[in-house]
């Protein structure tokens, strides 16, 4: 492989960029309605994710995270939606989420502050151990993971979740791919497939709720409690 | 020195030239990409000189607000202009009268005044509209702020001419994060602030749905004229701070030479272009917002803007 | 070798479940599968007692002391949950057809497959995997009923488990660089506690909160643990039986072996943070227990305090406590494994899950109510049961070696459970019957796994054999370091 470090501070930019693009990412899943756009916002995440493992693969010279971009590049943006389609019916994607328990104005400034503090977290790890893409990656990275958690808390539709629980995967990989670039392959390996499953897994579980109950509104199932009027 | 009041001068009577044509442009391209012939491009120009030379009927009620409102409307764009780069890569004469929260200022005093005058007449459609342009505009506000303050802290002054070098030396800047955040902020800004579509439908009729149009419901004659002008300019100085400063400072002329500023004017109009098809683009692609989600529209800005300042703090 | 076979075992009775071979075809072969699974576990657990560690391959897949405690348990909760399957299932299944039958059983073997796999593996990277696929694999069996409040508790489990996993994800990655930091490069346990003094005390503390919250979540720590009580009271009794009493244990496995790593660092104080995070949880859920309505969700409670309370000994840094801790391990698996079978009993015999709609069960169903009754008993620590024992030697080590506080904080919430627990049992079991005895028959399998699932609770509250104490003292050494 060429060594590039010469010409590293246009990857450096344009991998700040990319994280720049994933962090507004991770917003727009706070902010779309619709089950269809949620999905699309995880694909472009997800692309965005192995596009940054291939820049980052590409200037270490590393065929690990090229193997791993290319791993994120089949698996989430393809596999998942196509395995999605298969499982959840199409009028499940057509459902617009009206309500959610924070209004989206609310619910965006809430998403700064949670920004702001993995920027600040993240800072505080860095000054111990410095990495040069970890300075974008890592509190994008656990933006997005919060971001994520913070999504799956707020809705209140199936779909919406399950792509909140995938962005928060994104997100931990996002930050993993320049703090921890080499781990095992076989454990990279294992985690697509393990997205691939948890995908097929909530997607079977959707539909049997849709079947069974009529409605992918998961947040309304809230009859499990210890009050005495059941 | 009198070549820089000359080349100011020349700088003013470029927006105030040209800015009919930007609208007349955008109105044909848009009708244009729906199919139909749309009107001829110079069409804003005849709309003003019909309007100039009709009577003006002023409602009894109205008090001097309205009379004095398309006055202000009319010159502070031409404020604007004389503070912002549009011809020239280097500032101009009076070009550190008023950096760029001064600029911000006062294009937010001609809003403020034509929200006023719709007030002050007596038709209900016109406090309608005002105070949605007012939900707006106060929504809109934070975004411009951030913007500002963002451009201003990378570039460690607040004087446009100074920050537009920022993003363009070198090359790789322009694809900083925070770089291509504002611009996605600014651009939704100038959406608002237009009153452009999603946020507003500028070819509207419905009173019942005008936000940005009811500033003009109620004036004839001069006052007409000076309101679509004013109007005008203002959108056109929008464009020019986004172009000039964010997006495409190139171009500008580098040297103190006449033929050098002349040689600009074509070319700005050419980013002008460039930046309106883009426009049409999304007016031709979107549907309008429902007015609760005006305020998600101008959130999601904001947060851009925001993200773009915290990437910026927190990577440098 | 026989790492590998363990696995393989499920892998391949999960294959045959599926074929229609008639209506006993598919618990058959899951039932042999996990007997063979608990033979090799056995043989595994047999041979690291007699002090040998277990390789298969070095730094991916290997079984010291710990390992071999909790995949013996597996082991052995899998073959008796089978075998209250072979029955049970049956019950509810009605009118369901044998399809879903075969589904159950191939979920089964695949849900045992991947429990097994977590204290196999020792590449972290790969236990993180396989605790996610731990949750994956028993969503479905949780939903099985397909009632509401089923597929409620089966979507509550699998987002709160699987958002804590994502944050014990970014825990594991944050290790690795700091692991690298260090120059280090084998990312097992073992290796960890080599490098761990040479990394970064930030690095370190930060994975590790980030891990304890996230693989909280699925151990049932408070206040990650909402999903538990509905989950494991909605899930069929034998899958009940594995979540709360393996899988739970399993994934906090995998925190308790952080701790070590963690201490080889004093001043990050992790003992603490186990202790308090584990007297949260059991606080909780004494007063949780008191006010509950539902008699599984009574055992899943207990779950939580459990785990708590294996947190706390863990804490409390003296080999007297990790061995306290490590027993509580053994304790609680079989005795929670056979609390759900009781209560599958009690459900199949009367059919509801209100205790107040349950009264003198001992007379409509005497099965049900001597196994609800031992159940109880057993779980809220009372003696000669096995979890009396363990719960009063981690007592005993908290206050020789003075840490007061923490060992009556402990003992006060024992005590409350213990009150909860038997004020509801009692109340189910005892007294005049309100349910008209219509002779229901509990399966003879079901009578069986818990007969087979009683022997150890009491025999291990009597007398630990020299194996298995071998064992017990080895495990706790892996807590040490």
């Amino acid at each position: 492989m060429l060594d590039l470090s010469s010409t590293s501070p246009i990857f450096s930019q344009l991998n700040a960029l990319v994280g720049g693009l994933f962090l507004l990412s991770a917003f727009g899943l706070v902010i779309v309605r619709q089950a269809q756009a949620c999905l699309l916002i995880f694909i472009i995440q997800s692309i965005l994710l192995s596009i940054s493992a291939f820049l980052l693969g590409y200037r270490d010279a590393s065929y690990h995270l090229l193997a791993v971009g290319v791993l994120t590049l089949v698996i989430k943006p393809a596999l998942i939606p196509w395995l999605l389609r298969r499982t959840v019916r199409q009028e499940i994607y057509t459902y617009r989420e009206i309500s959610q328990v924070l209004n989206i104005p609310s619910s965006l400034l809430i998403a700064l502050a949670l920004t702001l503090f993995s920027y600040f977290f993240a800072n505080s790890l860095l000054i111990i151990v410095d990495g040069s893409f970890a300075k974008v990656n890592l509190p994008i990275g656990i933006a997005g993971l919060l971001l994520g958690a913070y999504t799956l808390m707020v809705r209140r539709e199936a779909i919406p979740q399950l792509i909140g629980i995938l962005a928060m995967e994104n997100g931990a990989f996002f930050a993993g791919i320049s703090i921890s670039p080499d781990l095992p392959l076989i454990a990279e390996l294992a985690a697509a497939f393990d997205v691939l499953i948890i995908a097929l897994v909530m997607g079977i579980l959707t539909r049997t709720i849709h079947e069974n109950i009529g409605t992918t509104r998961v947040g309304a199932l809230t009859t499990l409690k210890e009050e005495p009027n059941q | 020195m009198t070549d820089r009041i000359l080349f100011n001068l020349i700088q003013v009577l470029v927006v105030m030239v040209f800015a009919p044509l930007t609208k007349g442009v955008l109105n044909r391209l848009i009708e244009q990409v729906q199919s139909k012939r749309g009107p001829s491009i110079f069409q804003p120009y005849r709309d003003i000189w019909k309007l100039f030379h009709k009577d003006e009927v002023v409602p009894e009620q109205s008090s001097w607000i309205f009379r004095f409102t398309p006055y202000i409307v009319f010159i502070t764009p031409i404020f604007v202009a004389l503070l912002i780069p549009v011809l020239t890569a280097y500032p101009l004469f009076f070009a550190f009268m008023g950096d760029m929260l001064g600029g911000g200022f006062i294009l937010a005093l001609g809003g403020f005044f034509a929200t006023l005058a719709a007030v002050d007449t007596s038709n209900p459609y016109g406090p309608m509209g005002a105070s949605r342009t007012r939900m707006v505009g106060f929504l809109a506000e934070p975004v411009f702020m951030i913007v500002f303050f963002t451009v201003s802290f990378v570039a460690g002054s607040t004087i446009p001419y100074i920050v537009q070098k920022q993003w363009v030396t070198p090359l790789t800047n322009f694809f900083e994060p925070s770089h291509v955040l504002l611009m996605i902020a600014f651009m939704m800004l100038i959406l608002a602030e237009a009153g452009r579509i999603p946020v507003d439908n500028p070819s509207g009729h419905f009173e019942l749905a005008m936000i940005d149009e009811s500033k003009g419901l109620e004036y004839s004659g001069r006052g007409a004229a000076l309101m679509k002008w004013g109007g005008s300019m203002k959108f056109f100085v929008l464009i020019c701070i986004f172009l000039n400063v964010l997006v495409t400072p190139w171009g500008l002329a580098g040297k103190q030479v006449l033929w050098e500023v002349l040689i600009s004017i074509p070319l700005i109009l050419l980013k002008v272009f460039v930046l309106l098809l883009f426009i049409v683009v999304i007016e031709s692609s979107l549907a309008k917002l429902r007015l609760f989600r005006i305020s998600e529209f101008m959130g999601a800005a904001f947060i851009t803007s925001v993200a773009a300042m915290i990437a910026q703090l927190f990577t440098t | 070798m026989i790492l590998i076979v363990i696995l393989v075992i499920p892998l391949i009775a999960a294959g045959l479940s599926l074929i229609p071979l008639g209506r006993r075809f598919a618990p058959a072969v899951t039932l042999i599968g996990a007997m063979a699974v608990l033979i090799a576990s056995l043989s595994v657990a047999l041979r690291v007692a007699s002090g040998n560690r277990v390789v298969m391959i070095e730094n991916w897949m290997s079984c010291d002391g710990l390992s071999a405690l909790v995949l013996l348990l597996i082991a052995l909760v899998g073959v008796t949950a089978a075998l209250f399957s072979w029955g049970y299932v049956e019950k509810i299944n009605h009118g369901n057809g044998h399809e879903k039958l075969r589904y159950y059983y191939t979920n089964y073997n695949l849900f045992l497959l991947s429990l097994l796999a977590v204290p196999l593996f020792v590449e972290l990277a790969l236990v993180w995997i396989a605790v996610e696929l731990t949750t994956l694999l028993s969503v479905l069996l949780v939903g099985f009923e397909n009632t509401r409040e089923a597929l409620e508790a089966a979507w509550k489990y699998i987002v709160l488990t699987l958002m804590g996993a994502a944050i014990a994800l970014l825990g594991f990655l944050i290790l690795f660089w700091g692991l690298r930091a260090s120059g280090g490069s084998i990312y097992t346990w073992d290796g960890l506690i080599a490098a761990a003094p040479n990394m970064p005390p930030v690095l370190l503390q930060t994975a590790f909160l980030l891990i304890l919250v996230g693989f909280g979540a699925k151990a049932g720590l408070v206040p990650l643990h909402t999903w538990l009580p509905d989950a494991h009271s909605q899930a069929p009794s034998p899958v009940c039986a594995l979540l709360s009493g393996v899988e739970t244990t399993a994934v906090l496995y995998a925190i308790l072996r952080m701790i070590p790593i963690l201490n080889a660092v004093p001043s990050l104080r992790a003992g603490t943070w186990a202790v308090v995070f584990g007297l949260i949880s059991v606080g909780v859920a004494a007063f949780l227990l008191l006010q509950v309505r539902d008699y599984k969700r009574l055992f899943a409670y207990s779950t939580v305090e459990h785990m708590g309370i294996i947190l706390v000994a863990t804490g409390l840094d003296s080999s007297a406590a990790h061995y306290g801790a490590v027993y509580q391990i053994l304790s609680h698996a079989i005795t929670k494994s056979f609390c759900f079978f009781a209560a599958g009993a009690v459900l199949l015999a009367v059919g509801t899950r209100e205790i107040t709609s349950v009264q003198g069960l001992i007379r409509t169903s005497p099965t049900a109510g001597v196994a609800l009754l031992f159940g109880g008993l057993a779980i809220s620590g009372a003696p000669p049961f096995a979890v009396f024992l363990s719960e009063f030697s981690i007592l005993k080590a908290g206050l020789s070696n003075s840490q007061y506080i923490a060992v009556g904080l402990l003992a006060l919430f024992i005590v409350i459970a213990f009150f909860g627990i038997m004020l509801h049992i009692n109340q189910m079991v005892f007294g005049q019957p309100n349910v008209i005895p219509e002779g229901v028959n509990l399966p003879t399998s079901c009578v069986i796994a818990l007969i087979l699932s009683v022997i150890p609770i009491v025999v291990f509250g009597l007398y630990v054999p020299g194996p298995l104490h071998e064992l017990l003292h080895l495990a706790a050494n892996c807590l040490e370091r």
